[in-house]
Order: C-alpha cells, then sequence, then structure tokens
C-alpha cells in the first residue's frame, strides 16, 4: 500500500450544515382529530397484488451450463431430425400412416407438455412456500406491527387455488388489528391451516403404519426397503396435495430430497425427539420378536419422514410441537400387531 | 377439639390457625391442581377489571371463541368453569362489576375498597399421557385476591423499624414535589418537642393533616404512588381506629438512647409496631405470602401524562413491593410446603388507550419502570415477560388522513363527559423522556368510558392480549 491516506480524517462539522437534522423534535404530535375526519380501519379485502418475485436460482458455472447447453441442443436436434425423417417416411408411405404417426406425436407432445408444466408448477409452489416460511420466521422475531400485510398479501395470492382458501380468508378476517406481526403469525399458524393438519396428520399416522405392519409381515429384507420407499412416496405426494402443492414427479423429488437433507442434518431438537423415539423403540421391542422391531423401525422412520415433509408444505412455520404424533404412530403399531 | 385448643395454646391462636389451612391446602394441592395467581399493581391500575374480565372469559372458555391464543380454550379442551367464589367468606363482587360493564352506558368498576376472592375451578380434557391413564379429566383450582392497590405499599414496611422507616420517608419529604405540598405539616412536626409526654389529641390531629396531605399527593397534578401508611389513605375495615393516628417523625437528629418512656415518640413508635405486626403482617401472612405466578400490572400511561416525578415515585413503589414476594423454583415438594413465584409477568394496562403500532414502545418503556425490580427476579433464575395488556377494550382502531399522510388514530369515548372522540395520543417513548418532553404536547393520553361487553358471546376482540396472559400464566398446567 502507498502513503495515500484511505480513510477520511476526523473532524467537527457545524451542526447547522447538516442536511438532516436529527429526528428528535419530528415526532408527531399529540392532536384530537374531528370525528367526520376519521374512517374506521377496515380489513383489507382489495384484490391483492400479483407477486413476481421467484426466489433466484443458483449460478452454476459456466462450463457446465455450456456443457449441459451444448448435449441439450444436439439431443433436441438429433430427435427432431429423426422424427422429421420417421414423418417424411411415414407420409411417403402412405399418407394414412404419415396421419397416424403425426397424431400419436401430437398426443405425445401435449401430454408431456401438462406433466412437465405441472411438475413445474409444484416446484415452482413448493419454492414459493419455502420463501413464504422464511418471511413468517422473520416475522416471529419482530413484535413490531406494519410488515405483516405484505406476507398476510403474498399467502392470500398463493392459496387463491388452493383447498382451505376459505379458511384461510376467514382467519385473516379474524386477525386482530391490535395484534404484531408475531403473533400475527402465530394466530394464522394455529387458526388457518388446522383442517389441512389433521388431515395430513392423519395421513402421516396412516402410511406410518401400514409401513411399518407391512415390513413386520414381508419375509424378505429386500421386500422391505422397496416397501418403505414405495410408501413414502406416496405419502409425500399425498401430503402435497394436501397443502395444495400440485402433485408431479418434479415436486416430489424435490420434496424428498429436502426431508432426506433436512433428517440427514437434523437440528439438536429433532435428535432429542429421535432419542426419546429410540427409547420408546427399545422399551417396546423388548417384548416384540426381531420383526416386529423392524417394523417398528421402518413406520417411525416413515412417521418422521412424513413430519418433515409435513413442515416443509406448511406455508407457515408449526408453532405447537409434533411429539405426540411419533408416539402415536408407535403404539398404533404395536396394537396393530398385537392384535393381528 | 381438646387437640386443637391445646395446640392453639401453646402456638397462639393465629398461627394454629394458618397452620390448619396449610394442611388443609396441602391435602388439596396433592390431589388436584392449584394455582395461586397474585394479581399485583398500585391502585388505578386496573386489577379489579382485569380481574373481572379473566373471570368472564374463564367462565365462558369452553364456547372457545374468544381466546384464540389460550392453546387450552382454542383446541376446545375446557369441559367447564365453575365460580367457587361465593364459598370465600368475602367473595369477589364479579356480577356486579359485570353488570356495570354491561349496562348503556358501560362504566368501570367502582375502585376496591376491601379485600375479596376469586375462586374458580376450569374442568379440562387431558392431553394423551400418563395423567390421562388417571383420569379423563382435570380440574385446575384458581385463586385469586383484589384488594386495594394503596394496602400492598404497606409490604415494604414489613422489613423496617420506626427509626428506619422515618429516616426512609425523611429523604422523601425531603425532595419535589413532596416538599413543598407538606412543607406546612413538616414545620409543625418538626416544632414540637417529641420528647415530651405525649399528647394524644395532638398527634390525632397530626395524623389527620397528615391523611390529608397523602390524599393530596395522591391527587392530581401530583399523582404520586408510594404512600405510606397505606391504611391512611384507605382504612378499609379500620376507619377510625386510634391504631391508624400514626406518621412518621421526619426530624434532624433521632435521640441515641430511644425514646424516653411515655413521651410522643415512644408512642408513634408502639403505634408503628402495632400498626405493623397486627395489621401489614396477618394481611402479608394470610393472602401474599403463598403464591405460584404472580402478574404485575402498570399503568404507564399515567405516568407518561404526569411527568418524571410520578414516574420516578412509581418505578421505586413497584420495586420495593416486588421485594416482598418470595421468587425461587418451585418444585413438586417445594409447591406443596412452601410455593415460590417461578413466573412474573409484566403486563402494561390500558393498551387499548394508545394505538396498536405503539404496543411495542409500550412494552419497552414499560421495561424501563421495572428494570430494577425485573434485574432482581431474572437474578433468582425466574422467567419474566412483558407484554402491553388491555383487559376491557374501550377504543377502536381508526385512521384519519392527516396533511396528506395516514395517521392511525383511536375512536372512543372520553371517560369524563362521555363524549366520543377521535384521538392520536401520541407516540410511547422507548426511553426516559427529556424533562422539558414531559407536556401536553407530545402525550395526550386521555381515559376512555369502557365499550359495552357483552354478558354472553365474548369475542377477541373485547380484550387485547388477554389470552396470552392467560397461556403464560397457566398454559401448562393444563396436561
Amino acid at each position: 500500500m502507498s502513503g495515500d491516506t484511505q480513510w477520511q480524517k476526523p473532524r467537527y462539522l457545524e451542526p447547522d450544515q447538516l442536511a438532516q437534522t436529527p429526528a428528535r423534535d419530528e415526532q408527531v404530535r399529540a392532536r384530537e382529530l374531528p370525528l367526520t375526519a376519521v374512517s374506521d380501519v377496515a380489513e383489507d379485502e382489495s384484490s391483492p397484488a400479483t407477486v413476481s418475485a421467484a426466489p433466484s436460482q443458483p449460478r452454476r458455472s459456466r462450463g457446465r451450463r455450456l456443457f449441459a447447453l451444448s448435449i441439450g441442443g444436439l439431443l433436441t436436434a438429433g430427435v427432431g431430425i429423426e422424427l422429421y425423417r420417421l414423418l417424411q417416411w411415414g407420409f411417403a408411405t402412405h399418407p394414412w400412416l404419415g396421419a397416424g404417426l403425426s397424431g400419436l406425436l401430437a398426443l405425445a407432445l401435449i401430454s408431456g407438455g401438462t406433466q412437465v408444466w405441472r411438475s413445474l408448477r409444484g416446484l415452482r409452489q413448493l419454492r414459493q412456500t419455502e420463501a413464504l416460511q422464511q418471511q413468517a420466521e422473520r416475522l416471529l422475531l419482530h413484535s413490531g406491527q406494519g410488515q405483516a400485510s405484505r406476507f398476510l398479501k403474498q399467502l392470500e395470492v398463493q392459496y387463491q387455488q388452493r383447498p382451505g382458501h376459505q379458511t384461510l380468508l376467514d382467519a385473516i378476517r379474524d386477525l386482530d388489528s391490535a395484534y404484531s406481526d408475531a403473533e400475527v403469525v402465530r394466530y394464522l399458524s394455529r387458526h388457518a391451516l388446522t383442517e389441512q393438519d389433521a388431515r395430513a396428520r392423519r395421513c402421516v399416522q396412516r402410511y406410518s403404519i401400514e409401513s411399518g405392519v407391512l415390513v413386520a409381515l414381508s419375509p424378505w429384507a429386500t421386500f422391505d426397503m422397496l416397501l418403505v420407499g414405495w410408501r413414502n412416496l406416496r405419502m409425500l405426494r399425498e401430503i402435497a396435495a394436501i397443502y395444495g402443492i400440485a402433485p408431479g414427479a418434479a415436486a416430489q423429488w424435490a420434496l424428498l430430497r429436502r426431508v432426506l437433507h433436512s433428517l440427514a442434518f437434523a437440528g439438536a431438537s429433532e435428535m432429542a425427539i429421535d432419542a426419546g423415539s429410540a427409547a420408546l423403540g427399545s422399551s417396546l421391542t423388548s417384548t416384540l420378536s426381531a420383526r416386529a422391531g423392524q417394523g417398528l423401525g421402518a413406520g417411525l422412520f416413515t412417521a418422521r419422514t412424513g413430519v418433515e415433509a409435513l413442515r416443509l408444505c406448511r406455508p407457515l412455520p408449526q408453532v405447537v410441537r409434533e411429539e405426540p404424533l411419533l408416539k402415536a404412530v408407535a403404539s398404533g403399531i404395536v396394537e396393530r400387531l398385537g392384535r393381528g | 377439639m381438646g387437640i386443637g385448643r391445646k395446640l392453639k395454646g401453646w402456638m397462639g391462636e393465629e398461627r394454629a390457625e394458618a397452620l390448619r389451612e396449610r394442611l388443609h391446602e396441602v391435602a388439596e394441592q396433592s390431589t388436584e391442581r392449584h394455582l395461586r395467581l397474585a394479581v399485583t399493581g398500585l391502585s388505578q391500575s386496573g386489577k379489579t377489571v382485569f380481574i373481572t374480565a379473566l373471570a368472564h372469559h374463564l367462565l365462558q372458555a369452553h364456547r372457545s371463541v374468544s381466546l384464540p391464543f389460550f392453546e387450552v380454550a382454542a383446541s376446545g379442551r375446557i369441559v367447564s368453569t365453575r365460580d367457587l367464589s361465593p364459598t370465600a367468606p368475602r367473595p369477589f363482587p364479579l356480577q356486579s362489576a359485570l353488570a356495570r360493564l354491561a349496562q348503556e352506558p358501560p362504566a368501570w368498576p367502582a375502585s376496591t375498597e376491601d379485600l375479596s376472592e376469586v375462586r374458580l375451578a376450569i374442568r379440562y380434557r387431558r392431553t394423551a399421557g400418563l395423567r390421562r391413564l388417571l383420569s379423563e379429566t382435570g380440574t385446575l383450582y384458581l385463586d385469586i385476591i383484589d384488594y386495594p392497590g394503596e394496602w400492598l405499599l404497606d409490604l415494604p414496611m414489613l422489613t423496617l423499624d420506626y427509626a428506619g422507616w422515618c429516616a426512609q420517608q425523611a429523604q422523601l419529604f425531603a425532595v419535589e414535589p413532596r416538599a413543598s405540598v407538606a412543607e406546612q405539616w413538616l414545620a409543625q412536626v418538626r416544632a414540637i418537642d417529641w420528647s415530651a409526654p405525649a399528647d394524644r389529641q395532638q398527634i390525632r390531629d397530626l395524623s389527620q393533616s397528615f391523611a390529608d396531605l397523602l390524599q393530596q399527593l395522591r391527587a392530581d397534578p401530583h399523582a404520586l404512588s408510594l404512600l405510606q401508611p397505606g391504611r391512611l389513605v384507605l382504612p378499609g375495615a379500620l376507619a377510625g381506629d386510634e391504631r391508624l393516628a400514626l406518621f412518621p417523625l421526619p426530624v434532624a437528629e433521632w435521640p441515641a438512647g430511644g425514646w424516653p418512656p411515655g413521651s410522643g415518640g415512644e408512642l408513634l413508635s408502639q403505634r408503628y409496631a402495632g400498626y405493623r405486626d397486627d395489621v401489614v403482617k396477618p394481611f402479608y401472612t394470610r393472602h401474599f405470602a403463598r403464591f405460584d405466578r404472580q402478574i404485575v400490572l402498570v399503568d404507564c400511561l399515567k405516568t407518561l401524562n404526569r411527568g418524571e416525578h410520578c414516574f420516578d415515585d412509581m418505578k421505586r413503589a413497584l420495586t420495593s413491593i416486588l421485594q416482598s414476594f418470595n421468587y425461587g423454583r418451585s418444585g413438586f415438594l417445594r409447591r406443596l410446603f412452601s410455593p415460590r413465584i417461578d413466573r412474573v409477568l409484566f403486563a402494561s394496562t390500558k393498551a387499548d388507550h394508545v394505538t396498536a403500532n405503539q404496543h411495542h414502545n409500550l412494552d419497552r418503556f414499560l421495561e424501563l419502570i421495572i428494570q430494577d425490580a425485573q434485574r432482581d427476579i431474572r437474578f433468582e433464575g425466574i422467567e419474566t415477560r412483558c407484554l402491553a395488556l388491555s383487559s376491557v377494550r374501550s377504543t377502536q382502531a381508526a385512521e384519519a388522513q392527516v396533511d396528506g399522510q395516514t395517521l392511525s388514530c383511536l375512536r372512543g369515548w372520553r371517560k369524563s363527559d362521555g363524549e366520543e372522540v377521535a384521538l392520536f395520543p401520541g407516540e410511547v417513548p422507548t426511553e426516559l423522556p427529556r424533562p422539558q418532553d414531559w407536556n401536553d404536547e407530545r402525550f395526550r393520553f386521555i381515559d376512555f368510558a369502557p365499550r359495552r361487553l357483552p354478558l354472553n358471546d365474548l369475542q377477541a376482540k373485547h380484550h387485547i392480549r388477554l389470552d396470552q396472559v392467560l397461556e403464560y400464566m397457566m398454559g401448562d398446567l393444563f396436561r
């Protein structure tokens, strides 16, 4: 570094010269207002603005993108040319054959397009849910007022076509004008999604007990793994549908990836629950056969996956803890096995 | 009976009585859940309204609409609530307080002049767990005592003898605004030789003028809080009692060997000791020594309206009162034999008298008032929290266009003349305002008359955060 000064010298300034005087005296004064000049605060029922902000994609490296582009282009060109040739050959052979082939091609294109569009929509909804959750978490730490209205608008927009829209609107209408931002989130989390929560919990419970019992009864270990995986995927799909996320393959896989990720990097609280369920498991399994123990383990795993998926699909963070579910699952499995 | 009488002979009537009550309580507590909630607050801080609203909402909690943040009520687990107050020796006048709030035009309940008790039994369905195996439902007994806030100020006197109390009072009366208001009375007291034989008539007259002085300090514009002895301000059942002819001696030097026998000074010392031991101590041991949870109600707006003296005085009063309570973690055995307060909530009442966006500031300002007390309590490892509360909501949020910008304000009925007004009451500061800021220009928090509180069909809009108070105070007991 050279001897040039990189920093400003400290010096005194004239208070009068400051562009902005300190806002100390700019407080709004107390005053009475004529009754005619005020209007009551009505609940905001205007049509909400559309949300356009999509979370930015992580940037991939340039080389990789170039590679992907060139390969994609090559494949598209190859397939396109092949298809063109096929159609040409078909029409050359017989017009009816050509028409049939082009009909099939159109059908494939349309159905494929819908599939892709649906799964992309699911992905987008999943991302939006995640963004909403993050915003809600931020609001939970904020004890002032005034930042929740944007969040509420976004929530409303995203839930316009999803199930439970009316319950959500009712809950938003019931919000008290005195609630702070954190209270708004806590209130909605408790009262806006009750129906979906109950359904999702029932769904998790059903699938976990099913997979637990199936594993306990199945004779082959390989089959067990397939079974658990299949049940888990079905469950994820169903939970996503309950919370209004379009069930598509892409969304399902993204959800699975996130669930597995959060299971693998579980925080301290999850670890505690896990320890609890392990202790519970051991005390229960000591009275059961080894196969039934495996079933219990599989059931608990499914239940944890389900709880995690529930947490990810919910647009609002959960305020109440969800421990009893795991216990209910465990006792449910044991009960079925005992009866069976 | 024989044994009972002997016991009383050995231990003294009062102690035997206390022991009997204690044993009775222990027997009850080991089978049912019991919560003794201390509602602490200076006079005019809203204790009676709080207790009325709390009991009213709890008695209707099985309808589960008015308390969305009170988990056990919101999830519909409350079966029913029964009001057991009529079995208490001095029942809380719940019905008359509710009637006043429900009449047209509604009025605030009359201010408390004597002690009374509320006792509620809340029956609830248990959550899944071990306790559920024992029985499907549980019962929580909730005990609350209402009392005049003036009497609370006697509690710090328990630890002081007459000389110490006089020294403390002399300090208080040396500074404004007490010094100038009491100037004449102080001169009178100082002119008298207190070592001379007692003149009972003179003492009675001086005590009367001291009581008048306290009333004067309590009223506007001073609105001071730390006024002792409390029974002189509000005698209750002791009106006209000779024991109340009592006042501090703010004399410069205290005689080295105590006052000579038969002197006026000695008579006053004896009266002080008698007052402390016969009036304050029973009040404390019977009602204040055994609490599980505490809510401290503070009227912050009053201090903002009245200025720095009022603020300082209230801070001092609250800090010294809260030192009289037992804090500490309370385990199972401890709860049976000597309960301690294990959770404290500081609530600034009348949150409906400021706009909703100021509630956060109100919390911060409350922290300024109670910071010393809170520090002591936290030192004991006790959870504390600050909350802006309104037990009965008296205003409605509104907004107005002023100078091109939207200003949120309040709409309600003024308490003094019943006229409907819309008001922007000013912003609540989050730090102590400078001396020149305590004025009408900056804060204008007026008292509002209540809105009508219906006897049935309570809604969440009838209160602000009463449900969160309930959740914090007893939410964990409904298992």
